[in-house]
């Protein structure tokens, strides 16, 4: 447990959208080869936690630390290159694109490959793409059989459950540290639930940290290493997903006081 | 299935994929390339006498195809909404004028005055692009409008040195474009001294069709590799989902620079080599209607579409001639053409990505496609039975109804 390298670090985090906390001082550490859930009612602020880590939203004070870099004030291209790697509530594959380019797109910022070099055909750079289609090949590896023979087919004719898959594929490519993964299951029936679960685990055992936004309490018991519950912006709990099922000021955030002292 | 009846089922996406192979590139190019000696086999042949007509009418087609492809690189791909383009245009047609013509005494041979024609263009696209790509996607539709127009209209005030409160810049025989004359007896492109055979001679004016088309073969070269590439996928990534493309690791203020750079330089070229086909350069050739024209083409072909622009520009350009009753009324039957298309055909005649608006966060002018949007209207909603399925399988929640 101890030699584990601590991958990500929020310290007293917080953003503000005019007068409204949206997240507040909020404290999470996150060890390598872990599956963290963070759960709360809505508007609870845990979309805001994953925007300001993946840095579409600047944090007002606090810092994010990915293995002991500061995040803060990085562009969101930037914080992708030092390894962090999203997916979004509402799935955001580029329709126009194929599913192999988009995956293709999760390379983007590991690869070096410029106009000159791919009109000229050089070397470098056509090794370069040789790399990204390899890399593709290995992104698709969980999914081979859902999303291989749909490679070529543009996105938007793609169901909404390999429209997940494809952007869970995308976001493996680019080969990060950090995964974080915003309501994968939202949407999806209980079959494809259960595909969901196992997927995450086995991209933990491949090595990925991943930190989990998702409402769905079965899979969130069944997966996380920790669970941390938010509500108005704090965290309200954190530990085990037994010992945060059971605590009182969850249920009390989830139902309001009068329900969680009856 | 045969592979015909495959084609036409698998639609625009499929027939643009189909319409871009090398397979049907290069033989378009050779039949292209050998039009202009069949119209004179034709005419010394028969009692016709049109070749030098068409011909003509050949090159204008190849030029305008030219900045229609370029234009779609900004548009089409990048999803930028360039107004100004036309401009660009113009800054490669005056570069060369000035530095291959009586205008400064400069006559630089071939080579320098293409570079001359690039670094030119170049800076004034980073010059405009720096500033305005930062803006969202209506914001730079303005901003590059606002340019196309000041650059029209210093080409006419800059024959006389420009005045600002009271004070005169320049001495009083200063005049660099000529105003509304322009610029006249531009060099033709001539070829450099050393080659053997040749010794420097200028291009004959039939000759200018194979140069544009020449060109034009060279920059649906690069875009298809590009399209296919790192920075394609970047470009059209861009303009599907700028948040998407940003948490992906691309940066996207860069991409549209990238972009929009190499279309102005494009049409910097084209402006080059027109400028020389002509023999001269003069404002009336850079007014908002030719952006507007190429925007016809652009949009008529499809957005996004390489063989689209190329019909579109064709068919924009011929139909004048065809239809010569209607010349008068060429804007107003375009602008027919083109609301008809808008309601049954957003997309163009090739294209699959729709020019109307989506009412989403993001820099770009936020193209939509008719399939994506029916797509997004199909997605499973949440219903109240699988929201009740959420609720009660989270097990920190007891009871739906708070006691009273």
């Amino acid at each position: 447990m101890t030699d584990r390298r601590r991958v990500l670090e929020l310290r007293g985090l917080t953003h503000r959208f005019g007068g409204l906390k949206a997240v507040d001082g909020l404290q999470v550490d996150i060890d390598e080869g872990e599956i963290v859930s963070l759960v709360g009612p809505n508007g609870a602020g845990k979309t805001t936690v994953f925007n300001l880590i993946s840095g579409v939203l600047k944090a007002t004070a606090g810092s994010i630390r990915l293995l002991g870099r500061e995040l803060v004030g990085l562009p969101a291209h930037r914080i992708t290159h030092h390894g962090v790697a999203r997916t979004f509530q509402n799935i955001r594959v580029f329709p126009q694109l194929t599913v192999r380019e988009n995956i293709l797109l999760g390379t983007h910022h590991w690869t070096r490959s410029g106009m000159l070099g791919s009109a000229i055909f050089w070397p470098g750079t056509m090794r370069a793409e040789r790399a990204a289609e390899a890399e593709v090949h290995t992104a698709i590896d969980l999914f081979r059989e859902r999303l291989e023979p749909r490679l070529e087919d543009p996105a938007y004719s793609l169901s909404y459950a390999n429209r997940r898959r494809t952007e869970i594929a995308r976001a493996l490519a680019a080969r990060p540290q950090l995964l974080l993964l915003d309501e994968p299951a939202a949407g999806m029936n209980p079959y494809e639930r259960i595909e969901i679960a196992g997927l995450i685990r086995s991209m933990r055992d491949r090595g990925l940290t991943i930190f989990l936004i998702e409402h769905h309490m079965p899979l969130v018991m069944e997966i996380s290493d920790r669970v941390i519950v938010m509500d108005h912006g704090v965290k309200i709990a954190e530990g085990l997903p037994k010992e945060v099922h059971s605590n009182p000021r969850v249920v009390e955030a989830y139902l309001g006081r009068r329900a969680a002292s009856a | 299935m045969p592979w015909h009846k495959r084609l036409w089922e698998s639609g625009p996406y499929g027939w643009n994929q189909a319409l871009t192979r090398p397979q049907v590139l290069v033989p378009f190019f050779v039949v292209a390339a050998t039009l202009p000696p069949l119209l004179q086999y034709i005419e010394n042949n028969s009692a016709w006498t049109g070749a030098e007509f068409w011909i003509r009418i050949l090159t204008t087609c190849a030029m305008y195809a030219c900045l229609a492809v370029s234009l779609n690189l900004v548009v089409g791909y990048a999803g930028l909404l360039n107004l100004g383009f036309i401009a660009f245009f113009a800054i490669g047609s005056y570069a060369y004028a000035l530095v291959a013509s009586d205008q400064l005494h400069q006559h630089l041979p071939l080579w320098s005055s293409l570079i001359t024609v690039i670094a030119v263009t170049l800076g004034f696209a980073l010059l405009v692009g720096i500033p305005s790509l930062r803006l969202r996607g209506d914001y730079l539709a303005i901003v590059t409008l606002a340019f196309g127009l000041i650059m029209r209209e210093l080409t006419i005030d800059l024959d006389r040195p420009p005045v600002l409160a009271g004070h005169q810049f320049g001495p009083s025989d200063f005049n660099l474009t000529g105003g509304t004359a322009g610029i006249h007896a531009v060099d033709p492109l001539r070829l450099p001294s050393w080659m053997p055979l040749i010794h420097g001679a200028a291009f004959q004016s039939r000759t200018y069709y194979w140069i544009f088309l020449g060109f034009l073969a060279i920059i649906i070269f690069c875009l298809l590799r590009w399209r296919g590439s790192r920075v394609g996928r970047a470009w059209v990534a861009v303009r599907e989902d700028e948040l998407a493309a940003r948490a992906m690791g691309v940066n996207t203020f860069k991409y549209r620079l990238l972009a929009f750079c190499t279309s102005a330089v494009m049409a910097g070229i084209v402006g080059m080599i027109d400028a020389a086909y002509t023999h001269n350069t003069f404002p009336d050739n850079f007014n908002v209607q030719e952006t507007v024209l190429v925007f016809i083409m652009v949009v008529l072909g499809g957005l996004g579409s390489i063989p689209g622009a190329i019909v579109g520009a064709t068919l924009v350009t011929i139909l004048p001639f065809v239809l010569q009753q209607l010349v008068l009324y060429k804007y107003v039957v375009f602008s027919l053409v083109l609301i008809v298309l808008m309601i049954f055909r957003p997309q163009g005649l090739l294209g699959t990505v729709s020019i109307r608006p989506r009412a989403t966060m993001g820099g770009t002018i936020e193209l939509l496609t008719a399939e994506s949007a029916i797509a997004a209207s199909e997605l499973p909603t949440v219903t109240d039975r699988e929201a009740a399925d959420l609720e009660s399988a989270s097990g920190a929640i007891v009871a739906m109804e708070p006691e009273p």
